[in-house]
Order: structure tokens, then C-alpha cells, then sequence
């Protein structure tokens, strides 16, 4: 008996060893790049103004939350404004962790933890994007009640991704209205008008965008913008649908829609800029496309994108162009129609397998849902809060000497509103965008027409759908 | 059949009516020590291996309920959905085609060569072949995609400076497989030519010597001692090259994502996208199975028509 005993210890002994051997390994892997937590700062006077002026809320709420995000949300707007500290303040027993991921580390560690059911955020940062898709996948706190009075008063387009069998699964932060920014020089050096008023004439439709690309190219011999033919990864294109409304897939009878003779239009419209070479061939996020915004003598002529492109530009794309860029609205698809999309923004979930569901809610209403937060944040990065009662609020009228003290924030303010539904971002986004950004590079690349390209994507999309 | 024991010191003699598992128990220190690697595989080896069997015939994204649909994973790949698949492992073929008969020749080669001990300092250049093996490939690849550039990249600064146009390495689809080759090759080269240094040594040096004696030159005496009796390494690096061809994944992901146009999706990285970034584990199971039978054939005729020993 004694004997056996002491075959059973060891063997435990050994298994134990194994598996902190295992432990360990994996927990080296782990540490190896451990995701930065938030480093104490210093506020600004007037994050701490707001700090200040911020009362307690709720002394008998406890407990710990872990939030997920990246830098530029939660640390270089959430923290730094003040928002955080202020929340701790109207909450002073719960307590707020924040860990850092990029977006994509997000994608990764949050669905493991779900299936895994423990080891997941309480708050997690994920992009409109890729919001359906985890919002179709389970595993999220059901928000229905919670969110109830915010449903009139956030961008209502907003609503339709985070919903799911009739149940609201998250709650938006910033919206992506799309705009046109361009370089005041170069527009000037080209002969063309600077002024916004006039500027938005000129590229009152994607004809008169075309031409205008031309102008500069002739006259200065500079590219537009960077659209690249061999990774183009659809954005632009998908911008365009949806200030038409489209998408890649019919948002009641659920009917793939990628090869719809509009969306084929669309894409041939697009297609000449490369036709009439008027772009760079630049790949979007990566050194070169950087350099070419910040450079002083050879730089972009102008460039579709979302209003927090201002914040990426202004803060270490190209600080050094201060003063010199101009803002207008991006051009409608054919005369008269809407200057309007979206591109991005971002939301709060909750999963259900948080401990302290309410304080988790507590941080989401307080940081999103309170109108002084929000403006609070969009102060500092101008992230255009999806929470509409902001809009009046005279930080909107504000100059701003990056934009040659032109008031950008009324024209993101005024291209949200008008923001339509599309069927863009859906809970296959992923794999639909992946085939037909396939279909963009081989009809760039001249290996298919837009219409051959789109049919096969919209196949891929068809047969994987079904 | 008398089986044998494990222990030399046992001094037991055998007994016929014990079971296997009597074997075991006599043996128990033996096993125990050789336990845990069972026990890891086990857990992290095989049971997903059956796991995944099981779940190529349901529908599950992880989370919610899992459903049963039959084959209908399987059927999905000789659909039109199976386009992607076919795709990736088509490139797997190319990529197969285009580097493994440059690489084995020139590992065996180089092993060749660097195996003479004539060749002065030949364990510098061995160890500086092999050194790009020990590197990470995620941050070679960074390096390469630097390198690689269309502006300023310096394979294209090179060519430029001789009067040749850009090769825009990374943004053609045949292009970015070449690209793609030349990265393995880099890599993976060193590795395949210790293992042909490890042949060589086993070869006696007697029969090269007797060769030379008969009048054969070096060329001779490689085509005609070195390569047959290399035999078996060759296949053994070959076969190592062709599951690594279509297993590529770390070199893919650093340098090129798989793309353009797909040109470099490997059926891992397909098989890894359909399970992480789709959630679709049940269908990214019956690929990986589907993967591994193809894999099993291709192998296994390898060995049928150039593993076979000569007959005469």
C-alpha cells in the first residue's frame, strides 16, 4: 500500500513538473511582448478642470475591470482627457484596468477568451468593422435594456451592426464620417481654388474629381492620392458604396449583391483613376504612404477618409504640414446625391462572462453615454462622438490652425448626419471584403474586367454565404 | 512472437502467461520516465487531431451550439467554394516546383564542397549558411519585404544602379512567389545542407577513394558514388521540403499575407483564416483533413517511385 503511494506521488510529481513546464513556456511566450497597461500621466489643466468638475455617481458600486483597446482610443483620448480618471472619481470603489492591443490583438485574444469562457476584457474596444461579426459569434453581455436611451440619441445607422436576433450586443463611440482632405499648396500651385466653399465645388461629383486629379497632374505633375493596384484592400471602394447605399449584400432578403451592375459602376469608376494614372501606387499604413503625406515638395494632392484620419495626421503622419491642408466633402456619386459615408469607428462590448456586468456598464454609459465625456474626448482627438446631443455644443465651431484655422468640425459634424445605411460591414465583413478586394487587384492588375472580377468574388462570397 | 523486455537488469525470466499489461507493470520506472511526453501528446496532440475529425462534420464557431451537417464540410471543397482551397493548394505546387529541385541541388552541393576538408575555413562557411535557419523568420521576413521594396528597396536600388528597370517584387503575382522562393531558399537552405553534410559522413571514404584509383574525376565520382548512395537523405530532405511547401505559413505571413491576388496563400494559412478570422471550425477541420490526406498521397508516392532501393 505504502509502496503504491509512493509510485502515485511521484508520478503526480512528474505530471507537475510537466505541466509548470508547459505553464511556463507558454507564460514566456506571454511575457515576451507583454501588452502595455496605461503609465500614470500627468493630466493637462484642462483634463484635470474636468476631473474636477466631475461628482461622485455611485459610492456602493464595486469591483475590478479589465478594459481592452488601443493606444489611440483609450490611451491617447480616454486617459488623456481625463475621461478615465474622472470616471474613477463618480465610481470611487470600482477599480480600472486597461491593457493595450492593437486591433488585430483584440480580433485574436477576445474570441479565444469567449470560447474559453474565462480571460476576457469586461470592456472591450472593437471596431464597427469587425463589430457584427463577434456580435454573430455570442458570447457578449445583451445590452437591450441598458441601451435603450441612447437608441434615439446616437447616429442611428450606427444601431444595425450591433444587433442580433432582435438584441443590442454593443454601444457605438465614434462614428467615421468621410470627408476630403487636400493640400492647400498644391491646389494653389495647380491654379485651382483653396478656399472649402469652392474646393467642394469642384469635386461636387467623382467626374468632377477625376477632372480635378487631372488638372493637377498636369500641372504639377504631382499624384492625387495612393490607391494601390496589387494590396488594395477595398476601402475607398467600399467608402463609395456606401454613399449609395450599397454594400455586398441586400440587408433584408440577405441576396449577394457584390456583382450588382451598380457595384460593377462603382468599381469602373474608381478604376480610372489608375486608367488615367492619376494615383500613386502607394500601400496605405505603411512608410512610404506615410512619407507622402508628410512631404513638403512631392506630397498628395488630396485624400478620401474618415474624420479620424485628422487625428493620425495632425499627430505623427504629418505634423509638419501644419497649416497647410484644407477639409471639403467627399464627392457625390453623380450630381446631387449624397456626399456622405462612413469608414471605421468604433464601439464598447461586454462579455457575458464579466464578474461585475454592472460596473463594466457603469464605464460604458459614463464614457460614451454622457455627453460630457464625449465632448470631453472629441476635444482632445476629435473622434466624432455617434452620440448626436453632442452635435450643438460650440467645441464644434472651433478653428483649428492645422487646417489654415478653417472649423473642420462642422463639416464632420453636418457629413454624419447624412450618413445612409449601408450593407458594407456585416457579420462575414472579413471574408466578403477578402474576396473582393481580390476582385479590385486582379481588375486593377488588368487580368479581369470589373464585371468578370466582381461575378467570381461575388461567387467566393455566394458559395461560402451559403 | 517472444517479446522482449525492456530492462537489461531485469532477471526475471520471461513468463508466457503474463499479460501485456504485466510487461507494463514490470517496466513501470521505464514508462514513468517516458510518461509525460504520452501524456503532452495526448493532450496537446492527439486529442485534437480526433477532436478535429469530429468537429469537420458539424457546423460550430466556438461559441454558440454546434451543429451536425454530415459531409457537407467536405462536399463544400468540390463546390465553388472549394475555388479558394484549390487555389492555395495549387500554390503550394508552384512554390514546390519553383524553390525545392533549386535548394536540394544546391544543398547537396554546398554540402559537398564544404564536407572537403580542403576547402579553407570550411566551418565558417557552413555555420554562416546555417545561421540564417537560427534567425526568426518573422523578422527575416520584415527584413526581405525592406529589402524587397518597390522604392528604395535595395534589390531594386541594385538593379537600377546596372541599368535594369524595378522589379516590382512583391505586387506581381509571379513575382511575389519568386520573392517568396528566395526568402525559404535563404532560410531553409543551411538546414537541408547539414542534413546532406550528415549523409556524406556516413559514406565511406574508402569507395570515393577506390573510384579514384579506377580513374573516375570528382564530377564522376559524385554522379556516380555520392548522389546514389545520398539517396536516402535526398529523399528524406525532399519529402521534408514538400510538407513544408504547402505548410508555409510564418514566411508568408511576414512577407506577403498571402498575397497579391492569393499568389502566395498556402493551405495552412487558408486553413488558420477560415478558422480565426472566419470562426468556421468545423469546415476549417474538414480542409485540414482533406490537406492531410493529400499530403499522405503525395508523400507516399515519393517514396514509391524514388525511395525504392536499385535492384541490382
Amino acid at each position: 500500500m505504502l509502496k503504491n503511494l509512493k509510485y502515485v506521488i511521484v508520478l503526480f510529481g512528474l505530471a507537475l513538473l510537466a505541466f509548470t513546464g508547459i505553464l511556463n513556456t507558454g507564460a514566456q511566450d506571454a511575457t515576451a511582448t507583454p501588452a502595455p497597461t496605461l503609465e500614470p500621466v500627468t493630466l493637462s489643466p484642462e483634463a484635470q478642470a474636468f476631473v474636477d468638475a466631475t461628482e461622485v455617481i455611485d459610492e456602493s458600486l464595486s469591483g475590478t475591470i479589465e478594459v481592452w483597446g488601443w493606444s489611440a482610443a483609450l490611451r491617447d483620448t480616454m486617459d488623456t482627457s481625463g475621461v478615465i480618471s474622472a470616471f474613477k472619481k463618480a465610481y470611487p470603489n470600482v477599480t480600472v484596468n486597461v491593457t493595450l492591443y492593437n486591433p488585430s490583438d483584440v480580433y485574436t485574444n477576445l474570441p479565444l477568451a469567449l470560447t474559453a469562457g474565462e480571460g476576457a476584457c469586461d470592456v472591450c474596444l472593437v471596431e464597427s468593422s469587425h463589430l457584427a461579426q463577434f456580435v454573430a459569434l455570442g458570447g457578449l453581455l445583451d445590452l437591450t435594456d441598458r441601451v435603450q436611451p441612447y437608441l434615439d440619441t446616437m447616429n442611428a445607422y450606427r444601431w444595425s451592426d450591433t444587433l442580433y436576433d432582435g438584441r443590442y450586443y454593443a454601444m457605438p463611440w465614434d462614428s467615421g464620417p468621410v470627408v476630403m482632405y487636400y493640400r492647400r499648396d498644391v491646389l494653389e500651385k495647380a491654379g485651382l481654388p483653396t478656399d472649402p466653399a469652392e474646393v467642394d465645388k469642384l469635386v461636387s461629383t467623382w467626374d468632377g474629381y477625376i477632372q480635378m486629379c487631372q488638372t493637377i497632374k498636369e500641372k504639377t505633375g504631382l499624384s492625387c492620392f495612393a490607391l494601390n493596384k496589387a494590396n488594395n484592400s477595398g476601402r475607398l471602394y467600399e467608402m463609395m458604396l456606401w454613399q449609395q447605399g450599397l454594400g455586398y449584400y441586400n440587408g433584408e432578403t440577405g441576396e449577394i449583391t457584390a456583382d450588382s451592375p451598380q457595384n460593377i459602376a462603382t468599381l469602373e469608376k474608381l478604376g480610372q483613376f489608375w486608367t488615367d494614372d492619376l494615383v500613386s501606387d502607394n500601400q496605405e499604413w505603411t512608410d512610404p504612404w506615410y512619407a507622402e503625406f508628410a512631404s513638403p515638395d512631392a506630397p498628395v494632392a488630396t485624400f478620401v477618409e474618415a474624420s479620424w484620419m485628422e487625428v493620425f495626421l495632425k499627430s505623427w503622419i504629418a505634423p509638419g504640414t501644419a497649416g497647410l491642408w484644407g477639409v471639403a466633402h467627399m464627392p457625390a456619386y453623380s450630381d446631387g446625391q449624397i456626399r456622405a459615408a462612413n469608414d471605421g469607428g468604433s464601439t464598447f462590448v461586454i462579455p457575458s462572462q464579466t464578474q461585475n456586468p454592472d460596473a463594466a456598464w457603469a464605464f460604458v454609459e459614463f464614457t460614451l453615454g454622457r455627453r460630457e465625456s464625449q465632448l470631453r474626448m472629441f476635444e482632445v482627438s476629435g473622434f466624432i462622438p455617434a452620440l448626436e446631443t453632442t452635435y450643438d455644443d460650440p467645441v464644434f465651431q472651433q478653428t483649428d490652425p492645422f487646417f489654415a484655422d478653417q472649423s473642420t468640425r462642422t463639416i464632420y459634424a453636418e457629413v454624419v448626419k447624412e450618413i445612409p445605411s449601408a450593407t458594407v460591414y456585416g457579420p462575414q465583413y472579413q471574408m466578403m471584403n477578402g474576396a473582393v478586394s481580390v476582385a479590385i487587384q486582379r481588375y486593377a492588375a488588368g487580368e479581369a474586367t470589373a464585371e468578370q472580377a466582381l461575378q467570381e468574388a461575388a461567387e467566393e462570397i455566394r458559395a461560402n454565404v451559403g | 512472437m517472444r517479446q522482449l523486455t525492456f530492462s537489461p537488469t531485469s532477471s526475471l525470466p520471461y513468463l508466457p502467461q503474463k499479460s501485456r499489461w504485466g510487461e507494463v507493470v514490470k517496466n513501470r520506472w521505464a514508462y514513468l520516465f517516458i510518461s509525460p511526453f504520452f501524456i503532452l501528446f495526448a493532450i496537446f496532440g492527439l486529442f485534437p487531431i480526433v477532436y478535429s475529425f469530429f468537429l469537420s462534420f458539424h457546423e460550430w464557431n466556438g461559441i454558440r451550439p454546434m451543429s451536425f451537417v454530415g459531409l457537407e464540410n467536405y462536399t463544400f471543397l468540390f463546390g465553388p467554394g472549394g475555388k479558394v482551397f484549390w487555389q492555395s493548394v495549387l500554390n503550394g505546387v508552384i512554390l514546390f516546383v519553383m524553390y525545392v529541385p533549386i535548394m536540394t541541388v544546391l544543398a547537396l552541393v554546398l554540402a559537398v564542397i564544404l564536407n572537403s576538408q580542403k576547402v579553407r575555413f570550411f566551418r565558417v562557411f557552413r555555420t554562416l549558411i546555417f545561421l540564417p535557419w537560427v534567425t526568426s523568420m518573422i523578422a527575416a521576413g520584415f527584413a526581405f519585404q525592406l529589402l524587397l521594396a518597390n522604392d528604395g528597396g535595395l534589390f531594386n536600388t541594385l538593379l537600377n544602379s546596372i541599368g535594369l528597370a524595378s522589379v516590382p517584387w512583391l505586387e506581381n503575382v509571379a513575382a511575389a512567389r519568386a520573392s517568396l522562393c528566395i526568402l525559404i531558399m535563404w532560410g531553409w537552405l543551411g538546414y537541408n545542407m547539414v542534413l546532406m553534410l550528415t549523409g556524406l559522413q556516413t559514406i565511406p571514404a574508402e569507395l570515393s577513394e577506390a573510384a579514384r584509383i579506377d580513374g573516375a574525376n570528382a564530377i564522376k565520382t559524385f554522379f556516380y558514388i555520392t548522389v546514389p548512395l545520398m539517396r536516402p537523405i535526398i529523399l528524406f530532405s525532399v519529402t521534408l521540403s514538400t510538407i513544408g511547401s504547402f505548410g508555409l505559413f510564418n514566411e508568408v505571413m511576414a512577407l506577403t499575407g498571402g498575397g497579391p491576388q492569393r499568389a502566395t496563400l498556402t493551405p495552412l494559412i487558408h486553413i488558420y483564416n477560415i478558422a480565426f478570422t472566419d470562426f468556421k471550425f468545423g469546415r476549417a477541420s474538414a480542409q485540414a483533413y482533406v490537406y492531410f490526406a493529400l499530403i499522405l498521397v503525395l508523400t507516399l508516392t515519393q517514396f514509391r517511385y524514388f525511395g525504392r532501393e536499385r535492384e541490382d
